[in-house]
């Protein structure tokens, strides 16, 4: 195997693959890349057995062939070398000779004979969606941040795709709280899979400023992120997400509109009143028009912010103040609306024109 | 159909390697044999590739064997956490305190045998993760055959981290086997002041033959070793018999052979001709299991979020990580309140300071640098890019949690304007650490080498 390739772009690729190959794992081999030459077509890959990730690096030179290498190792070496260097990657007998100008290494590898094989996409069967790269990267940031870390219910420790009514929908919950966005309106095949939060937050570290869109497509236990030379394999996590569709309340009595911002802020100052009581804070509606939030604790004293509105229904709210912060900070209007129905039912956060954002909270009862 | 699995599995596990094992066929099940259509559960698809083109006829040939009749083999993804998943039933605070009364009550006390041997050691309850799952796949095999592949079994890792209760279990174990075997445990000092005691007492010739008997050999804490030469050479006689005669001996100590000063080369070698194991610091997912076995094992009731509570604010080790947790189970029961509860209320303090090696600024900005892969100047520097600002913001980050700088200082340290950038620097990153499962990883890695 050789291939001749400019150290800016190898180290690129190396970047983009040897992040999930440093995990401390039981086969050795995980910790490899296998680099690939076939055709002039060279693959970098690294896989954890939950995900892989493809580079498919364009060379200037090659020659067929296949070996594994410590990617690690590799990835520091290539970094290390001067920018403008051209470098030249050739193989024989399980050994890597790299040479860069002055600069050369032999490094170790050993056989791709072991590496795993990757599992391949039904392309016949497989469902394909297309969607802009800055739009993808907005909605999975807005949506993961509601994804629980407990491993118990693997089925929250995911992004959910579903298609509702004909159009594409990405959802998040850890039980406290879910968020919800429409991220194509129209499509026609139908999907219901869980994307792991951790193989999303891969695709989105490989996203750069030269991908303008991103193909993402399922298989039965698969999906598949293509996103410029770099393509991403992930397990689709094996659960069912709740239907979560129910939670979202329909009929809200309380609605007010609030300027984002300064919700925000009030928000932000309620919550140093609350730390020492796992953050809550109590948001109510006072006719005609007052917005109030306030906490207090026995400890520091307490807290009490007004902001101007319209008021129709009067009503009070306990909620943990972290997540509503979290949610304001996904909502990007600067007007938004906030409806609820009483002290013990769910609260809902959306933007006042673009309605394909909702997120959830959970009242706190107190 | 599960024993028929089980019975194959066995036969696979003769003949590939233990890493391959343990990766590719821990968690599979035989889920039908229906007209000999079988189909096998496996992790997750990246599993049926593997399992389908290098195992295929390894599996076929192995339920043959075990008289399955085979006319296709099918792989179907089966996740285990699906078949045991716990009831998620919300447990009042009163049933939680009834079941820490009576365990408190059921606990009995362990007995100690001549064997120097704690039975409370056993391989079922040493929780396997992967910090650990290559040591335990080899304590597997060695209990399955003493004296044969991994021999001499030499395990080192940080202190508090389970390598005393893996050997007992081993030596526990191999008595459960063959109560005939002779195992015998002993800490290094205890061997050392042994034999100082019978050669004054004019019983060398005694003490020699006294190991020279056993079957297994398990020698703890080998690090202690320092600087006693005459104890050092017999204990070398004694390995090279007990090696020719094939006993097993197993060795635990805090680092390599080759890093204890004194130790002869010679000893340092034999000790790892059949490879070093490490037990490692655990993950986050690793502590939260170590906890849920632990509550299992007393009885206990906890709520997740409290058991991920303490896995994330003790940092340590396991011995730690287990102390806290019953302190907190011994307060909720003397306040009367869920473990929860104290939490929330503030009243249990996890993060008190614990004693680590003493290390300098400089030390701690080396390692973030080199693990991100830049040099001092570029991370230290005013580069706005990406990742570089991540790793500038970790730095402040470690800085302000291991160190505990002002921020004045941390922003004098990495060259960043004033000490609001610091605030805002380690704010993104404890807020990021929340939800991103990489980030967490990687600074659990910086610490290890900040510290290891």
């Amino acid at each position: 195997m050789k291939i001749e390739v400019s150290q800016e772009k190898l180290n690129k690729a190396l970047t983009n693959v040897s992040r999930i190959a440093v995990g401390k794992v039981t086969l050795p081999i995980l910790n490899n890349a296998l680099i690939r030459v076939d055709d002039k077509k060279v693959s970098i890959i690294t896989t954890n057995l939950d995900m892989a990730i493809i580079d498919f690096l364009p060379v200037s030179s090659s020659e067929n062939g296949v070996i594994t290498l410590p990617a690690k190792l590799l990835a520091e070496f290539i970094s290390n070398l001067p920018k403008d260097e051209k470098v030249e990657i050739t193989s024989k007998n399980n050994k890597a000779t790299i040479k860069a100008g002055k600069y050369s290494s032999v490094i170790n590898g050993s056989s791709a004979d072991d590496f795993p094989e990757l599992p391949e996409i039904n392309e016949k069967t497989a469902v394909i969606y297309k969607i802009d790269i800055n739009d993808f990267k907005n909605s999975i940031n807005e949506v993961m941040i509601a994804t629980s870390n407990d491993l118990t219910r693997p089925a929250l420790t995911g992004v959910y795709f579903n298609t509702i009514n004909n159009s594409l929908h990405i959802a998040a919950t850890d039980g406290y709280r879910l968020a919800e966005k429409q991220i194509i309106n129209k499509v026609e095949n139908e999907i219901s899979a869980i994307v792991p939060a951790s193989s999303l937050q891969e695709v989105l570290r490989a996203i750069n400023d030269s991908i303008e869109e991103i193909e993402i497509t399922f298989n039965d236990d698969l999906v598949r992120f293509r996103l410029g030379e770099i393509e991403i394999i992930s397990k689709l996590i094996d659960a069912s997400f709740p239907d979560y569709q129910k939670l979202i309340p329909k009929e809200n009595n309380i609605k007010v509109s609030l300027n984002r911002d300064e919700l925000l802020r009030v928000t932000k100052l309620a919550a140093l009143f609350s730390r020492s009581i796992g953050g809550s804070i109590i948001c109510e509606t006072k006719k005609p028009n007052l917005f109030s939030v306030k906490s207090i604790t026995n400890e520091f004293g307490e807290n009490n912010s007004d902001i101007e509105t319209t008021i129709k229904e009067e009503g009070k709210i306990s909620l943990n103040s972290r997540f509503l912060i979290d949610a304001l900070n996904s909502l990007e209007e600067s007007e938004i609306d906030l409806e609820f129905s009483n002290s013990l039912s769910p609260i809902l956060l959306k933007n006042k024109k673009n309605n394909k954002y909702n997120h959830i909270i959970m009242p706190l009862n107190s | 159909m599960y024993d028929v699995w089980q019975n194959a599995l066995a036969e696979i596990e003769q003949q590939i390697s233990p890493a391959n094992f343990s990766t590719w066929f821990q968690d599979t099940s035989l889920i039908s044999t229906q007209d000999g259509m079988i189909v096998i559960g496996v992790k997750n698809t990246f599993y049926v590739k593997q399992l389908r083109s290098r195992y295929s006829s390894l599996i076929t040939t192995a339920l043959k064997n075990n008289n399955v009749e085979i006319k296709s083999l099918d792989f179907e993804v089966k996740s285990p956490t699906k078949n045991k998943s716990r009831s998620r039933e919300i447990t009042t605070p009163v049933d939680i305190k009834k079941r820490i009364k009576t365990i408190k009550d059921s606990r009995n006390t362990s007995l100690t045998t001549n064997t120097g041997l704690n039975s409370k050691y056993t391989i079922d309850n040493f929780v396997v993760g992967s910090n650990n799952d290559l040591a335990v796949s080899a304590a597997r095999s060695i209990i399955d055959s003493p004296g044969d592949r991994y021999n001499p079994f030499f395990l080192y890792g940080g202190s508090g981290l389970g390598k005393t209760h893996l050997v007992q279990a081993i030596g526990n174990e191999l008595l459960k086997r063959n109560p005939n075997l002779k195992v015998f445990y002993t800490p290094i000092s205890h061997f050392y002041s042994d034999f100082i005691d019978a050669v004054r007492a004019g019983k060398g010739k005694e003490f020699n033959l006294k190991f020279r008997k056993l079957d297994c050999l398990i020698i703890d804490d080998f690090q202690y070793i320092v600087g006693k030469e005459k104890s050092q050479e017999e204990f070398f006689n004694i390995f090279n018999d007990l090696y020719q005669l094939n006993k097993q001996i197993i060795v635990t100590s805090d680092r390599l052979p080759s890093q204890i000063k004194t130790v002869d080369e010679r000893l340092a070698n034999r000790l790892t001709w059949a490879g070093a194991f490490d037990l490692q610091l655990p993950k986050f997912e690793d502590k939260c299991a170590i906890l849920r076995a632990k509550a299992e094992l007393l009885g206990a009731e906890i709520e997740p979020e409290a058991i991920e509570y303490i896995a994330e604010n003790v940092n340590t080790n396991i011995r730690d990580l287990e102390g806290e947790f019953s302190t907190i189970l011994l307060m909720s029961e003397v306040r009367g309140l869920t473990p929860l509860e104290l939490i929330n209320k503030g009243a249990v303090n996890v993060n008190r300071p614990t004693k680590l090696p003493s290390i300098s600024s400089k030390q701690v900005i080396e390692k973030v640098a080199k693990y991100y892969q830049l040099s001092i100047k570029e991370m230290c520097g005013k580069s706005r890019v990406a990742h570089i600002k991540t790793a500038r913001q970790v730095a402040m980050f470690l800085l302000s949690k291991e160190l505990k700088l002002s921020t004045n200082k941390i922003a004098a340290e990495v060259g960043v304007k004033d000490h609001t950038t610091v605030m805002h620097g380690i704010k993104k990153i404890s807020t990021d650490l929340k939800l991103n499962f990489t980030l967490r990883d990687q600074i659990e890695e910086i610490k290890e080498s900040i510290y290891g």
